[in-house]
């Protein structure tokens, strides 16, 4: 299994319930890793999925706008 | 070949991508299709444009008024900008995109005229491609195949293939979708 980065930053935790069968697995997986608690593995997965949702949208401005259309004007696709 | 008539089906990407050669690859499969002849075919599309209203169907889609329940069950050509303004629906698009300093070389060669701000127009360019691809990908009212241009070209079989996959459909005329494809009229290569 690939080495997997450990989050290190001391912030506030909370308590959440997890399926006792999926923290077995869990520790099955991180046993290869430098992850030292099932914990850690978890936040680090669940940043993860969060950040993809975070990734920056494409601006397209109004400068860009007027850019286009006076293209598309030039090639005929717009009165 | 019929295709589901609750579906509005669109060929897009910038202008210049490659959407009239997939319009006539689908054109010779027997895929659905609508379009009129108001811009002939010319130098810069020498088989034709496979638009509706000149390509000029933009200004209808930004006012809200274009009907696409009358377009149910056939593919129309709406460029990448036109995407913007979609409303709610139930689409398949299928994107071309292409090297995009070719896409620029086929815009000024159909205008007549070098772009003095080449290296902005690029950047406003790749910006819509990228706004349009985010659009696109976000709505759960629209599937999108991608496909690319220059890999079309150089991989014909595998590209139609995959457009078949996307639609869902089987075609026993697949030598002639790949005939379509006329290196002949790669002109601007990079």
């Amino acid at each position: 299994m690939r080495k997997m980065k450990k989050e290190k930053t001391k912030v506030e935790c909370v308590n959440i319930a997890i399926p006792k069968s999926i923290v077995e697995k869990i520790e099955k997986r991180i046993k290869q890793t430098d992850f030292d608690s099932v914990s850690s593995y978890v936040s680090y997965v669940l940043q993860e999925i969060l950040s993809e949702d975070d990734e920056e949208e494409v601006v397209f401005s109004k400068e860009d706008e007027e850019r286009v259309k006076e293209r598309l004007r030039a090639l005929g696709y717009l009165d | 070949m019929r295709l589901d008539g609750n579906i509005n089906y669109i060929v897009s990407g910038l202008e210049r991508s490659g959407t009239s050669m997939l319009m006539q690859i689908l054109v010779e499969a027997g895929v659905p299709t609508f379009f009129d002849d108001a811009r002939k075919a010319d130098k810069d599309n020498p088989k034709g444009y496979f638009e509706l209203r000149g390509g000029k169907i933009i200004n209808s889609l930004m006012e809200n008024r274009f009907p696409f329940n009358e377009k149910k069950g056939k593919f129309i050509k709406i460029t990448a900008y036109g995407l913007r303004f979609l409303p709610r629906g139930n689409y398949k698009i299928i994107y071309s995109e292409r090297n995009i300093d070719e896409i620029l070389d086929s815009m000024e060669e159909m205008m007549g005229k070098k772009d003095i701000e080449r290296e902005k127009t690029k950047e406003t360019f790749l910006r819509l491609n990228s706004s349009v691809k985010d659009l696109i990908g976000k709505r759960d009212d629209i599937c999108v195949c991608y496909v690319n241009y220059n890999s079309i070209l150089s991989n014909p079989e595998e590209n139609i293939k995959k457009i078949l996959d996307f639609l869902n459909v089987s075609c026993f005329k697949l030598d002639k979708m790949i005939d379509v494809v006329d290196r002949k009229l790669y002109r601007k290569r990079r």
